[in-house]
């Protein structure tokens, strides 16, 4: 009974994509499904159980950049469709600095908020504050990122590690077992870089053939991506055979960089890339072997539902992972990557580059106009 | 008497005016405030703000010494980064190293600072490009020594950023004992107010014969210091170190020594005002929060309050 609920409570983030070709996957998420362990992990949140209406608090990291402000949107989205019993949802904004998001914590609890959805910073300067609330019996509902320890009452994500493993899994079969890879992560200390990082180097070193050149933090920007791929690109030219991306943020960096140093399409390196438009045209324009494994940014929204779920004292997995689409460029399937999705079903040809094709906002969804009213 | 000693000893009348506008403003805060949300003036809150302002308070402190000289330490920011994985680092989760680390790295900062002092001397460059050059020089240190977070500290070093005794917070505490301690020392000590000596006239200081090297290098020395005890109050408040921990300091160090009167051409303010001028600024942000004000706007505002101090005072000093 359990696990049947698990399984239609996660498939129904998987509609959220906007893609709307035939090859989209619908199905439970393949961590969940894949997953060798007998029984999952249940939290029992019983003790948090309380008569609504409810007063939330969700401290945001930062909206340093077009993901973020996407998840944002989602969380005001589904606090406006829940409004019957969300009478407040109070959002602070740390502004991408950990000092300001253990105090927003704490002036949230000083508010008196019921319960705390919080997208950490970084996993272990978080760690303290979030502990704290916890132990004050304020429920916390990670989403995005993560702490350190397992304080908190349930992490609503998609797969990191899967997505770590899988963009370094592709690169291997890719260079059939042989050459050097740089690994443009995304802000060092953050859960989800490292947490991606982490278990694609475990698959790296599997691989004696496999060399790590060198792993650089994008800070999940393109224009920094940039930056530290032309440094890359200058110190090892030709001997950089892929680019493992942590996310498609700083995707399109790494690209340019490689064009305005002179490299023929054709010859551009595979990359990987995640949610965003620019990297999908690209990789169709210049026939760049490309995968894209998402990580949705409707995940904010989800957080909501799963926010209520826990007010209601029902029982939440302890990690509570979200669908993906997995799509790989005309051609470049693998051994172990095989997908019917393609760049092309994912892409919006005449989109904005740095739209999100995984938002689960809706097609008539534009971030610079949005508004929602929710309840303040 | 001549005139400079004269002013050195009045030192204390003619930074009460400045003092009387923040605790003014402090008080419209509260105010304020308590009209917008009942939740806002409860104590409970107070306390988190008396709390949350702790790290802003040490490392403003040594600014505060450093512009009394007519100088400034840009380096604080890195200081705090480098000194703060460093602190994680070695202890590592080690109980029985927090102790001899924890003085380790207060060795440590105010060695680095002193020789910002030393640098100042020796090169006769401003402390602006010496402390700034630092700054980048220790950034890179300490981007040598982990790309990331490092190291442990065991779960109850979070008692120097949470622990309350009496229901009082203790980093706050002890932060407002040591700025009595500083302000006492610049009062009665007659090194303390050589620092105003130097800052106010710096040719007619070494014309007097007043130590003005052991000055400044003393000036950088204790403000290293005192980036040592924000680096250790933050470690306590996030468990770890982290490589950009500081980084915001650098620059959120200097304004309230301005809002709190001390003027950046030296020999006027003191550290009283700057204590007033974190918790301004502390409950400011607390407040903005409250009112639920973008993260962008408290920047602005901020900015604005650093302008607005800085030509209030000016006029003042021109007045004089």
């Amino acid at each position: 009974m359990r696990t049947f609920k698990i399984a239609a409570a996660m498939a129904v983030a998987s509609i959220a994509a906007t893609a709307v070709a035939a090859e989209v996957y619908t199905g439970a998420p393949r961590t969940y499904l894949y997953n060798p362990d007998v029984e999952v992990c249940f939290n029992d949140t019983s003790q948090y159980k309380k008569e609504g209406p409810y007063t939330i608090g969700f401290s945001n990291a930062g909206l340093g950049d077009s993901w973020r402000v996407v998840m944002q949107h989602s969380v005001m989205t589904a606090a406006a469709e829940h409004s019957d019993q969300i009478e407040k949802l109070i959002i602070t904004d740390a502004g991408h600095d950990d000092a300001k998001q253990v105090a927003d914590i704490q002036d949230l609890i000083s508010r008196g908020v019921d319960l705390l959805i919080v997208s950490a910073n970084t996993q272990q300067a978080l760690d303290p504050a979030v502990s704290r609330a916890m132990q004050r019996g304020i429920p916390v509902v990670m989403m995005d990122r993560r702490i350190a320890s397992d304080n908190f009452v349930t992490f609503v994500t998609a797969s990191d590690a899967m997505m770590g493993r899988l963009f370094a899994q592709w690169i291997v079969e890719k260079l059939d077992g042989e050459g050097n890879v740089v690994m443009l992560a995304g802000q060092a200390g953050s859960s989800p870089s490292e947490n991606r990082e982490k278990p694609a180097r475990e698959v790296f070193a599997q691989y004696p053939g496999i060399n790590i050149l060198e792993t650089v933090y994008s800070d999940w920007s393109p224009v920094k991506g940039k930056q530290v791929m032309q440094g890359m690109i200058a110190k090892y030219g030709d001997d950089i055979h892929a680019v493992w991306s942590a996310h498609g943020l700083q995707t399109p960096g790494s690209v340019e960089a490689f064009l305005e140093a002179g490299w023929a399409p054709e010859n551009i390196p595979p990359h990987t890339t995640a949610d965003v438009n620019g990297p999908l045209q690209m990789a169709i324009e210049h026939g760049i072997p490309m995968l894209e494994v998402g990580y949705p940014p409707a995940m904010g929204g989800i957080s909501v539902g799963v926010a209520l779920d826990v007010l209601a004292g029902a029982p939440v997995p302890c990690i509570y992972e979200i669908n993906a689409q997995i799509a790989v460029s005309e051609g470049h399937n693998t051994p172990s990557i095989q997908t019917n999705l393609r760049l092309t079903d994912l892409v919006v040809p005449n989109g904005a580059p740095d739209m999100l094709v995984t938002g689960g906002m809706g097609q008539d969804y534009d971030p610079t106009t949005y508004s929602v009213d929710y309840p303040k | 008497m001549t005139e400079l000693a004269y002013r050195s000893y009045n030192f204390f009348t003619k930074r009460q005016s400045g003092l009387l506008v923040v605790i003014g403003l402090l008080v419209l805060l509260l105010l304020f405030g308590a009209f917008i949300s009942d939740r806002f003036s409860s104590a409970s809150n107070i306390l988190n703000v008396f709390e949350q302002s702790t790290g802003l308070a040490l490392v403003s402190l040594g600014q505060t010494m450093a512009v009394l000289t007519a100088g400034i330490d840009l380096s604080v920011g890195s200081m705090i980064s480098l000194l703060s994985v460093l602190l994680s680092g070695t202890i590592d989760g080690e109980a029985a190293r927090v102790l001899p680390v924890c003085l380790g790295i207060m060795v440590l900062g105010a060695a680095i600072g002193s020789l910002n002092g030393l640098t100042v001397i020796w090169l006769k460059v401003h402390p602006l490009i010496v402390t700034l050059g630092m700054g980048a020089l220790l950034q890179g240190v300490t981007l040598l020594y982990t790309l990331g977070p490092a190291g442990s500290v065991p779960f109850e070093f979070d008692f120097v950023a949470y622990g309350r005794v009496a229901g009082l917070p203790v980093g706050a505490v002890f932060t407002i004992v040591l700025f009595i301690l500083v302000a006492l020392f610049l009062r009665y000590v007659p090194f303390g107010r050589f620092i105003y000596a130097v800052g106010d006239d710096e040719a007619g200081a070494r014309l007097m014969g007043l130590p003005r090297k052991r000055v400044l290098v003393f000036v950088y020395a204790f403000s290293g210091f005192c980036c040592a005890l924000t680096a250790i109050y933050l470690v306590g408040r996030f468990g770890v170190g982290n490589v950009y921990t500081g980084q915001n300091y650098t620059l959120a160090s200097i304004t309230p020594v301005v809002v709190g009167g001390t003027l950046l051409t030296g020999g006027r303010g003191g550290v009283i005002g700057t204590l007033f001028g974190v918790y301004l600024i502390s409950l400011l942000n607390n407040l903005l929060n409250f009112m639920d004000i973008s993260t962008h706007y408290q920047l602005i505002i901020q900015g604005l309050i650093i302008i607005l101090a800085v030509s209030v005072y000016v006029e003042k000093k021109r007045a004089v």
